[in-house]
């Protein structure tokens, strides 16, 4: 029980370190005429080992998302639900058209980080970033999709007031069978 | 509802021959024991899903003001009580829905009893009257088809009260039909047959007249409103008699009976319904009578029907047309009814009917001393029901026969007065 205390503590500190990244280089104070270096730091500070393993985790990351949205698909099927349907499946094609992207620069990357050029291995990563970042929204907008429980008001309903005083019977049907049967008259002493 | 319609037959039963039904859904006359509570309909045994079962029995005690038909002045009165039992197995709910197959199985049995110390009343003081019924009806969309049975045993006084045996009948109506209504239901087509065998007992002196009546109807309507139509209706009849050799003797000839008519049934507005037919009719009586002439041949049938509030309606009808008679050839009927139902709180029951016939007899008479013979009968009764529960009523009732006609002898008025009692559930 303590030694799994001490492995989650653990690995949430590194996680937390390896999340910070490397730390700046401590700048430099501003000399006095110097200009103050304003610039952005894009450049990561990934090496390339770290970069392609996190292109495969965001490449993991994609087909999960793609498979979650195929499953909303289904089931926007299973349900005839036809306005959830299309949403979803927008979403899938969009979805499908990133990872086709993301494919090509992970391909991209890993020859850049066997030629060992900088340039082309940084500028594939951040395009893989991107993608995958497009990819998450996209799963997130799938799960939003709305379908017809709010948006459908649901089949015609006709509701019909009948005035009482209308008999329920049809009184166009022709008379019921039946012959009046009577006493006879009195035809002669035959019938005393 | 109106496929299903057995309580006619069977109350015909209960109450003598003292109903008739003239308008679609009204029955004229003295109204036998209620089946059902009024304006409820949470009674029935469920026997089991889908099977509800109404069972009932009532007894009504009351006063005959003329036993025997007699004319006046030679009436013989009696008090007499009257017990029912029924029982109805349906597959309608409680709710009144129903599937798409409907049946509905229907028997009972009347007991009537003259309590009178004459002698002659004595012998005719007993009276066992069964009935029995069935209906199915399926469909409902573009096809249908309904079958209904129902029989029926009447026992009457006999005219004179020395007569040796009751009138005693017999009577069984059959019929088969299919319904087609194409086009959502706009256009309907009916094709009915139906099947009618009376016979009266041998003693009875009307035994000449046992006969077999069948008739194939085609109904075809046009429903211009949800519940409105105009419809053509051809009506073909074969009448024949049982016995052959007393028939020929007592002047019955067979029949090919004719009516066609067109004209508008259905709603005229949310309250009011109407019935306007207009039609050729000709008896096509094989003895060479007939019958004839512009207003013999005329089929007229108009009847209203308004139900000013949900508890009341109101009925109005005249009706032309022939019958076939019993003691003659045939009958030109003319005939005005009226009957009126008020229902209060679910609890009280009011039902009054009345109707005036017109009755010029024609062809061959059994007895030729009445030729040209014509009658004026009316017919009235009303009752009133209250329900303690929905299973439990009492009530009175009136009913009355009044003819009056241009041959001797057989005038005669009669009225019933009755308290009435019954359980149905």
């Amino acid at each position: 029980m303590v030694n799994a205390k001490v492995l989650l503590t653990t690995t949430f500190i590194a996680s937390t370190v390896f999340a910070q990244g490397s730390a700046p280089a401590p700048l430099a104070p501003p000399s006095a005429g110097a200009p103050a270096d304003v610039s952005v730091k894009q450049r990561p500070t990934l090496t390339p080992e770290e970069m392609v393993n996190q292109s495969r985790d965001y490449a993991k990351s994609m087909n999960e998302v793609l498979k979650r949205i195929q499953v909303l698909q289904d089931q926007a099927k299973r349900d005839k639900d036809i306005i959830r349907l299309n949403c979803v499946t927008d979403k899938v094609v969009q979805v499908r058209v990133n990872i086709s992207i993301a494919e090509q620069s992970i391909a991209s990357l890993q020859e850049a980080v066997t030629r060992n050029d900088e340039g082309e291995r940084v500028h594939e990563f951040t395009r893989l970033t991107i993608v995958n970042q497009k990819v998450q929204v996209l799963g997130a907008e799938a799960e939003n999709c709305i379908g017809e429980d709010l948006s459908f008001v649901g089949a015609t309903k006709v509701d019909v007031e009948i005035d009482p005083n209308i008999p329920q019977y049809d009184p166009t049907q022709p008379p019921a069978p039946g012959i009046d049967i009577e006493r006879p008259g009195e035809a002669s002493p035959l019938t005393g | 509802m109106n496929r299903l319609r057995l309580s006619l037959s069977i109350a015909i039963a209960v109450t003598g021959f003292a109903r008739a039904a003239l308008a679609q859904e009204v029955t004229i006359g003295y109204q036998g024991l209620p089946y059902k509570a009024t304006g409820e309909s949470n009674t029935g045994i469920q026997v089991s899903e889908g099977v509800l079962l109404h069972v009932g029995a009532g007894a009504e005690a009351g006063y005959d003001t003329n036993v025997f038909y007699a004319e006046s002045g030679t009436e013989t009165a009696s008090p007499l009580i009257r017990t029912s039992v029924f029982g109805d197995l349906s597959n309608a709910t409680r709710t009144g829905s129903v599937g798409k197959v409907q049946f509905d199985l229907r028997a009972g049995l009347t007991y009537r009893r003259y309590q009178s110390d004459d002698v002659n009343v004595q012998r005719f003081s007993n009276a066992w009257m069964p009935t029995a019924g069935v209906a199915l009806s399926t469909g409902g969309g573009q096809f249908g088809f309904g079958l209904a049975d129902t029989f029926a045993r009447l026992e009457d006084p006999p005219y004179a009260e020395t007569g040796p045996v009751p009138i005693t009948r017999y009577n069984n109506q059959a019929s088969i039909e299919g319904r087609w209504a194409p086009g959502g239901g706009r256009l309907t087509a009916t094709l009915r047959y139906t099947n009618m065998i009376d016979i009266f007992s041998e003693e009875s002196g009307y035994n000449y007249a046992n006969a077999d009546s069948n008739y194939l109807m085609l109904d075809t309507a046009w429903k211009w409103l949800p519940k409105t139509a105009v419809f053509l209706t051809a009506q073909q009849g074969y009448i024949f008699y049982l016995n052959d050799a007393l028939a020929t003797a007592n002047g019955k000839a067979s029949s090919f009976p004719l009516v066609v008519s067109t004209g508008l049934r259905g709603l005229l507005t949310e309250k009011t319904s109407g019935t306007l037919a207009l039609g050729y009719t000709n008896g096509f009586y094989s003895g060479g009578f007939s019958t004839s002439g512009f207003w013999g041949s005329t089929y007229a049938d108009v009847s209203f029907t308004l139900r000013p509030t949900m508890l009341s309606r109101v009925v109005a009808g005249y009706r032309h047309d022939f019958t076939n008679a019993v003691i003659a050839s045939f009958s030109y009927n003319e005939t005005v009814y009226a009957s009126y139902v008020q229902q209060i709180a679910g609890r009280l029951a009011l039902d009054i009917s009345g109707r005036y016939s017109h009755r010029n007899y024609q062809g061959q008479f059994v007895d030729m001393a009445q030729a040209d013979r014509s009658d004026d009968f009316i017919q009235a009764g009303a009752t009133l029901d209250y329900f303690i529960r929905n299973w439990i009523y009492f009530g009175v009732g009136y009913s009355i026969l009044n003819n009056s006609s241009n041959v001797v002898a057989v005038d005669y008025l009669k009225q019933q007065m009755f308290v009435r009692l019954g359980l149905t559930y």
